[in-house]
């Protein structure tokens, strides 16, 4: 146990410093894009009609919550916020707290990635586990073919025809939003309904873009061990094939917990593509609106929201594949 | 598997009474200029606000963006309004109320305009006095009446127009976030001691922060409507009870749809899912299956102009001659078929306004005495030869003997731009100007590197109006390097402009400064305007400092599945407005 506990803080310690450094990175790289904020905004006000001077005076107003202090200096009280758990004020949202804006779409972002996640990878795993024992037959093939097709379309390939033919054509599944306006929230049966039914063409996305993956690496391992001695020795010994086929599982498993860990990573990064065109409101339609508009805090919350999570999943994975293996506590 | 995920959306979909068009009543739309913003206050003052003009958003009037007369609009919470040199009297409708019951009072037009004065209105000593909004202050008249007063000296013929135009929100949900002393802080900031100025103008930013930041528990509405729930996707407002002319709303629901790209609004009218949209650039086939879908188009004059710019500090385009060839060789026509087919209408007179505008300002003489630069090869190549460029293995060279080659600057997310340039691109390079286009990753970067002199040709949004002040300002004001103080302009070449044009031309014989007249056109009345904006057109169609090539058409859709009596085709001035105006108006009724 203390072993255990001495490693999980090994890991938070190197976690915390891995965020730092990409914190420090993301906050330079963000200073760095050419562009300031507001500029977007003052071209929409002079076509309002606002005079020039007005137009530059009203954006000086709205978008007065950036800094003009030296980069250093902002870096040093961004660190400094950010140890009191303070993402910054938000450019383009007038003053309003970064941990406010990003709070309001994250859960639109994690849901759907992990509802994905774990439907594509119980889906992929189940699929890869029948096409390598069924390798030789045409089921086999089929499956196998299926996750080879997946796995090679980009990802906003996918999105735009999952879009076209279940909303644009077939009008099956609405994308837009989160759930239907006119409903109530809560935890009733219409509002979970219209929750599930908007969530629908994202979580396919992310499920049939890393089924493909799981499917073929999972394939790949369980042919892996059939073909190792404790395999032989289990049919030498006459033990009945489910409880084989529960030996492979487990083994063959293993090594899909780190890729899981990494899978999460690509997911809050496909996110953005993938929600601006379904026009979910998550956190990588969040990062977009905030690069255009060179929402500074708002672009290093989001960068550092989606560090931390992929961290975090790298720890919780390693902390798993450690208590699944015990090989590895050895 | 998406076929399990899709049956069970299906399924869920059974479950969930879809409200859309619930009840025949609900009308679904789009905000154009502002779609949903996941987390953002309903406070009309925040940059990224989720509360909506013309729903529950109120001004005391709405323009009819009528060129002739800027002070042409609709009314909104005054009744009646009286303009005058010093200020305007606004009569309030007598039955306007916010939606907790509570009437609409002058206290409520008091602080709103004391809050406009902290969202950037506000700039210290002349420079504010220029800018249109110097209120002096704020008194009842009689029962229902205000009468706003302009500081005295400031004599901007805009004032009215400009109080007209502002947010009213309530005092009782916004008036504490503005300090006791406002006006004397409002006072200050017009003070002939800049010390005294600048602190005032410093305390009124920082209570405009405090505004723009404010987030209300609840919308607090004079409109038809008022926000009843805020989904991160889109909206639903109910019908405003109170709204002092209720009984002309016909929808009992509103609900606006968040976008974040054109495709998905034309996705959205294709499915027939919006009872009015606003316009996104289109491609032909897209149009047809709008159309398809029950969907009438309306188009209105829209005071934007599309235009190829040049930065004149560049050579060749600091060369009056050069930039007519290229206007010669650019065929208008062939170009908007293929950027802009179904919202744009190719300029032909290239006056730095719309033609419609040009049409009002100019008379039909001095229309038809215009050079229309009617595609003509020959004359380019006789322009360039007479300012010396040689042609040589069908390539032009300039004077020095250097190759002529174009890069055509445009920018990610002008999807007509884009496209347009292309055809732009060919139309040069046949004629022997290699020209390629090339696109900016976004805005914000197109505007640093304008900034930075970076650009020699590119795209530009020009004529932006009604006024004509404001046509000219991408010409000859702010974007070329001109101050206005009052009718007088300096002018300080010093970049963050595409133009660096000469601070003089020579028109029939006579010299003029366009800097100085541009800065002239708003401080008088239409009749004085007049001949000062012929000289203008004038001179831009005689120098092409750009060339404009389409005018952008205002094109909405509408949908009588739902409503009918929609605006029609020819009532710019309610088209121009949001549907929100259109029902305050009497327009849309159920069906």
């Amino acid at each position: 146990m203390k072993a255990f506990t001495r490693g999980l803080l090994v890991r938070l310690a190197g976690g915390l410093v891995m965020v730092w450094i990409v914190a420090t990175f993301t906050f330079f790289l963000v200073h760095v894009l050419p562009g300031k904020p507001g500029d977007a905004q003052y071209e929409q006000f002079v076509m309002e009609g606002l005079e020039p001077e007005v137009a530059r005076a009203k954006v000086a107003a709205i978008y007065g919550f950036t800094s003009h202090e030296p980069l250093l200096d902002q870096y040093g009280g961004y660190l400094w916020q950010l140890l009191h758990g303070n993402l910054g004020i938000s450019i383009s949202y007038s003053g309003v707290p970064v941990s406010h804006v990003i709070g309001a779409a994250l859960p639109w972002t994690v849901l759907p990635v992990l509802s994905g996640l774990l439907v594509s990878f119980l889906v992929g795993v189940a699929a890869g586990i029948v096409a390598a024992v069924r390798r030789s037959s045409r089921w086999g093939g089929l499956l196998s073919l299926s996750g080879s097709i997946v796995a090679g379309v980009p990802s906003f390939v996918l999105a735009l025809l999952l879009a076209l033919v279940f909303h644009t054509e077939l009008n099956l599944l609405p994308f837009g939003d989160t759930s239907d306006v006119s409903l109530e929230p809560g935890f009733n049966l219409p509002y979970l309904g219209s929750l599930v039914e908007h969530a629908v063409l994202p979580v396919a996305t992310y499920a049939l873009l890393s089924y493909g993956g799981w499917l073929l690496a999972m394939k790949s391992s369980v042919v892996s061990v059939l073909g190792d001695d404790f395999i032989l020795a289990s049919e030498l010994r006459g033990i009945t094939p489910r409880t084989r086929m529960r030996y492979i599982g487990r083994n063959a498993i293993l090594p899909l917990f780190t890729v899981l860990a990494l899978s999460l990573g690509f997911m809050f990064g496909g996110a953005i593509l993938i929600e601006d065109i379904f026009d979910y409101p998550g956190l990588g339609n969040l990062l977009l609106q905030s690069i255009g508009q060179r929402d500074y805090p708002l672009m290093s919350g989001a960068f550092l929201l989606i560090t931390v999570a992929i961290v975090l999943a790298n720890i919780l994975a390693e902390l798993c594949y450690s208590v699944i293996d015990p090989r590895v506590r050895r | 598997m998406i076929a399990s995920l899709a049956t069970l959306g299906a399924l869920s979909a059974c479950s969930s009474a879809t409200g859309s068009g619930a009840g025949g009543a609900v009308y679904t739309t789009i905000d154009g200029n502002n779609p949903i913003t996941v987390g953002a206050p309903m406070n009309p003052f925040n940059a990224s606000t989720n509360t909506f003009l013309g729903y529950d958003t109120m001004q005391l009037a709405f323009s009819k963006k009528n060129p002739s007369d800027p002070n042409d609009a609709f009314p909104g919470l005054a009744k009646s309004w009286t303009i005058t040199p010093t200020g305007i009297t606004v009569e309030l409708q007598p039955d306007a109320k916010w939606s907790d019951g509570t009437p609409v009072t002058v206290a409520d037009v008091k602080t709103s305009l004391a809050i406009a004065l902290t969202q950037g209105n506000a700039t210290v000593g002349a420079g504010f006095l220029s800018q249109g909004l110097a209120v002096a202050k704020v008194t009842p008249v009689g029962e229902h009446g205000v009468r706003i007063d302009q500081v005295a000296g400031a004599d901007n013929l805009n004032f009215g127009r400009l109080v007209l135009g502002q947010n009213i929100v309530s005092d009782k949900v916004y008036g504490g976030l503005l300090p006791t002393d406002i006006w004397e802080t409002i006072a200050a900031s017009e003070s002939a001691d800049t010390a005294v100025a600048q602190a005032a103008v410093t305390k009124l930013t920082t209570t405009g922060k405090a505004v723009s930041a404010f987030a209300p528990k609840a919308d607090v509405s004079a409109g038809p409507f008022v926000i009843t729930r805020i989904n991160p996707g889109s909206v639903v407002l109910d019908r405003n009870p109170h709204f002092y002319d209720a009984a002309k709303i016909a929808p009992k629901q509103v609900v606006i749809r968040h976008y974040t790209g054109n495709e998905q609004i034309w996705s959205y009218m294709t499915n027939g899912e919006l009872d009015s949209a606003p316009y996104t650039a289109i491609p032909n086939n897209v149009l047809t299956q709008i159309l398809g879908a029950g969907y009438t188009r309306k188009d209105s004059v829209n005071s934007v102009d599309a235009a190829i710019a040049f930065n004149q500090s560049v050579a060749p385009y600091n060369l009056t001659a050069v930039r007519q060839a290229l206007a010669y060789v650019i065929d208008r026509q062939a170009v908007t078929k293929v950027g802009e087919p179904v919202g744009g209408v190719a300029n032909k007179y290239n006056t730095g306004l719309i033609d419609t505008a040009a049409k009002t300002w100019l008379s039909p003489d001095q229309l038809s005495a215009l050079n229309p630069y009617a595609p003509d090869a020959a004359k380019a190549a006789s322009l360039l030869e007479g300012a010396g460029f040689k042609k040589a293995d069908g390539k032009w060279l300039m004077p020095d003997g250097k190759p002529w080659t174009i890069t055509l600057q445009t920018v990610n997310g002008f999807s007509d731009w884009i496209a347009a340039s292309t055809i732009v691109a060919n139309e040069l390079s046949d004629f022997g100007i290699p020209t390629k286009p090339a696109i900016t990753a976004d805005f914000a970067t197109y505007k640093k590197e304008m900034a930075a002199g970076k650009y020699a040709v590119g795209w530009w949004l020009t004529a932006l109006g009604p006024q004509t002040s404001k046509g000219y300002q991408r010409y000859y004001g702010a974007d070329d390097g001109y101050t206005a103080t009052g009718a007088t302009a300096t002018h300080s070449d010093g970049g963050g402009n595409w133009q660096h044009g000469p601070t003089q031309y020579t028109l029939s014989g006579a010299t003029l400064d366009p800097g100085q007249l541009t800065a002239r056109l708003a401080t008088l009345d239409l009749v004085a305007q007049k001949p000062i904006v012929q000289q203008l057109a004038q001179v831009s169609n005689q120098e092409v400092p750009l060339i404009q090539i389409w005018d952008y058409t205002n094109v909405q859709f509408t949908s009588d599945k739902r409503f009918t009596n929609f605006p029609k085709q020819g009532e710019d001035a309610i088209l121009n407005n949001p549907p929100g105006v259109w029902m305050m108006q009497g327009f849309v009724k159920k069906k």
